[in-house]
């Protein structure tokens, strides 16, 4: 008998006007012990199905059909007073934001002890003593001195883990975690996802995890189960399921992965369309319009689940046996006709001479930290970055890879203009750009062009998108105005929009529709080097490949050049040339993308490898427990030497005396690191190393 | 939390170092000259040189200005010949009252005004929640006078249960002897509040009952009225020491026009009978002592909202 | 990309590769705002109040004729009867004659002060918002002292100076209200200046003054509007306010406040027909600005909104 059952769950939420029929016939099964993976894209459902669970719905939504079971209980039928019993008590929850899921004004401590007061009867002092307890279960430092902390007084990793304290301070049965890492760094990712594993063998747990990421859920999950639109489409095992998808739909997000296609000169499989509208779903199947699959039975009927261990709800699915390699469906890159967009110039000031394009020397940016009284004097200075060099050559694609706080938006806001240096240089083809004026300035920018990485921010939302596109021609004094609307037509065409959308607004256009929009207006001075900071990271993995297909094909086009920032190495590694690594406003590794990967010589750059989820359950099994313990240090105090060694297994006395430099320990000029102890193959006795070294290739 | 305090007060002084700039250039443009003004038309040419002697008005412009701030800051606020008194005298006397009205209306305003508020966001859009809204809105169109002079109406004289005027005692212990005479300029000098103050709160509270940390407390087993009570009037609250501060000035003006009603010797009472005689010392002297009470009140009111909110308190 | 044709004998369809917009006409960025205004139908009815009432004051002389120059003591404080629908007051004009006068006064004012308060309040916080450091400091600093002042003792102060006349009372008006919008400017620009799209700008290479007056200004057009329509509801209040304490616009003209100040002393004789009439037009009028504000801030806030 399983701990949870759902049958035929279905949730509708009341709107002003129209009712969203959230979930349709939603049927799950967990039992103790166990890790039920839910995973789909934004707006299946999935969230939705675990607030129904605990009957947490938004205003206007209901439950009207189904059943949810827990442990011999029917949870849609309790009287609200019982239920609130079960909540807490027996079913514990943790939200995706822990800075806004927490109390601001109140102490963590006395957060987390209430469950204990509502649901075990303790007193304060006994509450007091077992939250303390629990704090050191799940890791945070000093945890006396925690208790009557504020939430804003703790990092985004400890808020997470106090989330968790108090999800499960009174051992529930059932754990359900909504997103519970999307909001944190990697490596710290990993720390929490290991932590809530380690929990659930303790104490004989069953845990839902409800992510989009397919990585997470592939580390994770014992058991998964994939919605679309408010249905589930397929559920198995996670091995069987990420070896032998059967649902069309599945098979689609996989083949739009990243990380299936890296390193080869693949395309990305990216799925048409938008998901349909709940409130009027088709009776059809829910993905038949944007399936490439689809029979006139899949425009009529709904399919639906069949099978008992492996069940999907499809009528034409995949055929059983190993994932057959996904380019035989897709065409290569380059094999588009070139001459529907019309010819477009390329970048013609650009001669490929040896020249490099942009080149960084010894960049630093510091921002004074002002405490005082009344006059704000100036304490000491955070070192943004600290001392960057690096080069980046025509119709390179370089990406540059790190966790928050690592400076790596501040580097992309000096290149491209927006900050000034405190001290190095920016050298665009052999000129100095930071410190120019006037006119020069102005004209210098036509070069270097900036992909935001928030697409509704970036777009004035008063402004047509034939006005913003225009724009950037208008302050450089480009063409005729006739030329210029021409050359908004161009630019649409170029990035995939149908013409008709000059004279729309931002918010009418989806995530992904709107950081084309952006990408177009990058293009329109036709710059010579695009620095894109997170371009894709807002968005879902569908749309995700469309984006990066499209950058892909421009790079070809145009003779494009890309600084790609971002934190998701599998994204980076898909689309750059070179990779560069940076730590605490330093760069620590660089070298190229492929080899970088597979071999990485820094040991945070391993730890950040190792950290990052792959789609591959196998893969997942076989990688070594956390590497990188802790939280990065304060960018104020930066540790002496190197200053990753605080978080380093490999760390010696030299890494707290000396700084390493970039440079080269082995082999080609193009790798470079800069740690004392580098992870090379000729590196032997790896003194201080306890993961278990496997083979990386 | 200490830098943020220091600065507040330091932009205090500022603030209050201004409204005295602004009341000395108002000096100064009174018809016919400061002298003329207060002395009256029939004064006399050497009353006139006296005057200016006295008061430094024969120097320049900035060392008048410094004058007049040392007066002010000696508690010489001028003469008055009208009354035949020293404006200070007549402030330390009114004063007090005033502040005594002010502050048990702003009592009865946070003590109606905060229930109503709740209970209208936890009975959105029924019956009690339209009601509210309505009363709400006419409190607020309607000009104070007009509700104070329908409630002398209905309560004082169809009813007689309350007397139209306030007790015109000197002292502030009496106010509370005769405390009925105080019940109607008190509720009419908070209608304004109470309609601001709640529909604040209604939306305050709505707010935050959409909040991620209200699910994450329903999560944990917390009923309804515990997730009200104990987490969302906590965040609620805390911006209602800046919303204080910030409607002293209604306040006072407020209280000029509910005392002109109900008669009751206070500063704005005080002030009103000075506009209508053009006693300009005794204007200007009310005008910068209010200034000054509302800069000191929204000080109160920022200090207190640092010490409330642990995201200042701990920055 | 190009759309594979549907290959009936296969029964196999391809799937929909257009890139979806929103289905209807592109509507401008006022036709949508307006559409969300028109729903709102305490707005609609706001609006229609304040419109009729306009019609009222001005329109009604021209088919109502009343004489409100002569004085006509053997008329005064007649009951509504014939002829004088709502009857005479203490000087023998007609009432309802009387509030189409005092309508007219208070209605302009009202209007045309808010009007100057919201022009140099929002250039007053633009600047101060766009220069920032020292100059916004000084600058918010004298908003500040002037905040701190209630604003009926420095009108009363001002009026005890000047002979009170539409113009007069127009500009005193104005000059005593532009702080908050100052404010409100201020307070919008400082944050916008951090927005992306200001910052894209500079990253294009433009000017700052493209960036405020091509994208802070319109931006913050809505909210200096929305504000526009309170400052009118506060603007009519205060003359009442004014009209009441007798420091109002002077004979033979008048406004509803000094109506209603005249009012009072006809309390005891309940001479209701000189005390409610006035009272009721200024609750009806600022209500139903207030609603026509509450309606504009939700049509502004529509076109901010995401998807």
């Amino acid at each position: 008998m399983a701990l949870l059952e759902i049958r035929d769950l279905s949730t509708d939420i009341t709107l002003r006007r129209t009712v969203v029929h959230a979930l349709d016939r939603v049927s799950l099964e967990v039992s103790a012990g166990q890790t039920l993976g839910i995973v789909g894209e934004s707006g299946c459902g999935k969230t939705m199905t675990a607030m129904s669970i605990e009957r947490l719905l938004p205003p206007g939504g209901q439950i009207v059909g189904g059943s949810v079971r827990f442990d011999g209980r029917e949870l849609t039928a309790l009287p609200e007073r019982e239920m609130c019993e079960v909540r807490g008590g027996e079913i514990g929850m943790i939200f995706q934001d822990p800075a806004t899921s927490l109390n601001a004004v109140q102490p963590v401590g006395s957060q987390v002890a209430e469950p204990l007061r509502l649901h075990r009867g303790v007193s304060r002092a006994q509450a007091r003593t077992q939250v303390i307890d629990m704090f050191a279960r799940v890791g945070i430092p000093s945890p006396a001195r925690r208790y009557d902390d504020y939430p804003h007084q703790l990092s985004g990793g400890q808020r997470q883990r106090v989330m968790i304290a108090m999800a499960l301070i009174c051992h529930p049965k059932l754990l359900i975690a909504d997103e519970p890492t999307t909001a944190l760094d990697v490596t710290i990712q990993k720390q929490v996802l290991e932590l809530i594993d380690d929990l659930r063998a303790e104490i004989g747990m069953a845990v839902i995890l409800v992510t989009h990421d397919l990585g997470v859920i592939a580390g994770s999950a014992d058991r998964v189960a994939v919605m679309y639109a408010g249905r589930i489409v397929e559920t198995a095992g996670a091995v069987e399921l990420f070896a032998n998808p059967r649902h069309r739909y599945t098979e689609a997000l996989f083949a739009a992965l990243p990380d299936r296609v890296a390193g080869t000169a693949q395309r990305l499989y990216s799925i048409p369309g938008l998901p349909p509208d709940l409130t009027d779903p088709p009776s059809a199947c829910r993905f038949a319009p944007r399936c490439r699959h689809a029979v006139a039975r899949c425009r009529t009927e709904t399919p639906d689940l069949s099978g008992d261990h492996h069940a999907f709800a499809c009528f034409v699915p995949r055929p059983a046996g190993p994932a057959a390699p996904v380019a035989s469906a897709v065409p290569a890159a380059g094999a588009r006709a070139v001459g529907e967009a019309g010819w477009v110039a390329p970048t013609t000031y650009v001669p490929a001479d040896g020249t490099a394009l942009l080149s960084v020397s010894d960049l630093a940016k510091d921002f004074p930290v002002r405490t005082g009284l009344i006059a704000q004097r100036n304490a000491g200075a955070v070192s943004a970055v600290a001392g960057v060099t690096f080069r980046l050559d025509r119709g390179e694609a370089v990406g540059l890879v790190g966790e928050s706080g690592c400076g790596k938006t501040t580097l992309a806001r000096l290149i491209v203009g927006l900050e000034q240096p405190s001290r190095g240089e920016i050298l665009f083809r052999g000129r100095r750009v930071d410190r120019l004026r006037g006119t020069a300035r102005r004209l210098e920018r036509r070069h270097v062009q900036l992909m935001f990485q928030d697409s509704y921010a970036s777009l004035d939302p008063r402004m047509r998108v034939r006005a913003i596109l225009r724009e950037p021609l208008e302050i450089q004094g480009v063409g005729t105005s006739r030329d210029r609307d021409r050359r908004v037509d161009e630019l649409l065409d170029a990035v995939g929009l149908p013409r008709r959308s000059a004279e729309r607004y931002p918010h009418e256009f989806s995530g992904g529709q709107r950081q084309r929009i952006g990408l177009a207006r990058a293009l329109a001075l036709q710059p010579g080097l695009i620095v894109a900071d997170e371009p894709v990271s807002a968005l879902d993995v569908s749309v995700q490949a469309q984006i990066l297909n499209l950058m892909k094909d421009l790079q070809q086009d145009r003779e494009l050049s890309y600084l790609f920032i971002s934190h998701d190495l599998a994204v980076v590694r898909y689309l750059t040339d070179r990779i560069a690594v940076m730590y605490l406003g330093r760069i620590v590794e660089t070298g190229p993308s492929a080899a970088v990967y597979s071999a990485p010589w820094h040991p945070y750059t391993k730890g950040l490898i190792d950290a990052i989820p792959v789609a591959d359950p196998v893969q997942e099994a076989a990688k070594p427990r956390a590497a990188v313990p802790g939280e990065p240090p304060s960018a104020l105090n930066p540790p002496s030497g190197c200053r990753f060694r605080t978080r380093c297994p490999r760390a010696q006395d030299l890494c707290a005396e000396q700084e390493p430099p970039l440079a080269n320990p082995i082999g080609p000029a193009s790798r470079l690191v800069a740690c004392h102890f580098p992870l090379t193959s000729s590196a032997s006795a790896t003194v201080g190393d306890t993961s278990d070294e496997r083979d990386m290739t | 939390m200490a830098g943020y305090l220091l600065r507040r007060v330091a932009q205090a002084l500022a603030v209050v170092l201004f409204v005295t700039v602004i009341v000395f250039i108002l000096l100064h443009q009174l018809p016919g000259g400061p002298a003329r003004a207060v002395l009256g038309n029939r004064a006399t040419p050497l009353e006139i040189t006296q005057f200016n002697q006295d008061n430094g008005l024969d120097r320049p412009v900035p060392v008048q200005y410094l004058v007049y701030l040392r007066h002010w800051l000696t508690g010489d606020f001028g003469f008055s010949y009208k009354l035949n008194q020293p404006v200070g005298a007549l402030l330390a006397q009114r004063l007090p009252k005033t502040l005594v009205l002010n502050a048990l209306a702003l009592v009865l305003t946070i003590a109606v005004a905060v229930p109503v508020g709740i209970y209208q966001a936890v009975r959105r859009n029924r019956l009690f929640d339209y009601v509210a809204t309505t009363l709400a809105f006419i409190c607020y169109a309607a000009p104070t006078f007009y509700l104070g002079l329908i409630l002398v109406l209905v309560f004082a004289q169809k009813l007689n249960v309350l007397p139209p005027e306030a007790p015109q005692s000197d002292g502030v212990v009496p106010i509370f002897a005769d405390f009925r005479g105080m019940i109607l300029p008190i509720v009419t000098l908070a209608l304004l509040g109470i309609a601001g103050f709640s529909r604040y709160m209604r939306s305050a509270v709505l707010d935050n009952l959409t909040q991620d940390y209200v699910r994450t407390a329903r999560s944990k087993g917390c009923s309804s009225s515990r997730v009200l009570s104990r987490h969302v009037l906590r965040n609620a609250l805390i911006p209602i020491a800046t919303l204080i501060g910030l409607s002293l000035p209604a306040l006072f003006a407020g209280a000029l026009v509910t005392e002109s009603i109900f008669n009751f010797p206070g500063m704005g009472l005080l002030f009103w009978q000075a506009a209508q005689t053009s006693d300009y010392p005794v204007e200007l002297g009310v005008v910068l002592v209010t200034a000054v009470a509302t800069v000191l009140g929204n000080l109160l009111a920022d200090l207190s909202y640092a010490l409330l909110d642990p995201r200042v308190r701990y920055a | 990309m190009s759309v594979n044709p549907i290959d009936l004998a296969t029964e196999q369809l391809a799937p929909q590769h257009e890139i979806a917009l929103p289905a209807g006409r592109p509507r401008g960025a006022f036709r949508a705002g307006a559409a969300v205004f028109v729903q709102n139908r305490l707005a609609v009815a706001g609006l229609a109040v304040v419109v009729l009432l306009v019609l009222f004051c001005f329109g009604g002389p021209l088919v109502y004729h009343t004489n409100q120059v002569d004085v006509n003591l053997a008329n005064a404080t007649l009951p509504p009867g014939a002829g004088h629908p709502l009857g005479t007051d203490e000087t023998g004009y007609d009432e309802l004659g009387r509030l189409m006068v005092g309508g007219r006064a208070s209605l302009t004012i009202g209007f045309a002060a808010a009007l100057i308060a919201t022009l140099v309040g929002t250039l007053w916080g633009a600047v101060s918002g766009f220069f920032g450091g020292l100059v916004d400091a000084v600058m918010m600093r004298v908003v500040d002292a002037l905040l701190a002042i209630p604003i009926l003792f420095l009108l009363l102060y001002l009026v005890t100076i000047v002979r009170p006349s539409v113009t007069v009372m127009i500009v005193v008006l104005g000059l005593t209200a532009w702080l908050i919008p100052a404010r409100l400017v201020r307070g919008e620009s400082l944050t916008l200046r951090m927005r992306e799209y200001v910052q894209a700008v500079r990253m294009m290479g433009g000017s700052s003054w493209r960036s405020v007056l091509r994208h802070i200004l319109p931006n913050v057009a809505g909210t200096v509007i929305v504000n526009a329509t309170f400052q009118v509801a506060d603007a009519i209040l205060l003359i009442a306010y004014l009209g009441y304490l007798g420091l109002g616009i002077s004979p033979p003209a008048t406004d509803w406040g000094g109506m209603l100040s005249k009012g009072t002393n006809f309390i005891f004789p309940n001479y209701w027909w000189l005390i409610y009439p006035a009272g009721i037009l200024i609750v009806l009028v600022v209500v139903a600005v207030n609603f026509v504000g509450d309606g504009l801030r939700d049509a502004v806030e529509v076109r901010l909104r995401r998807r």
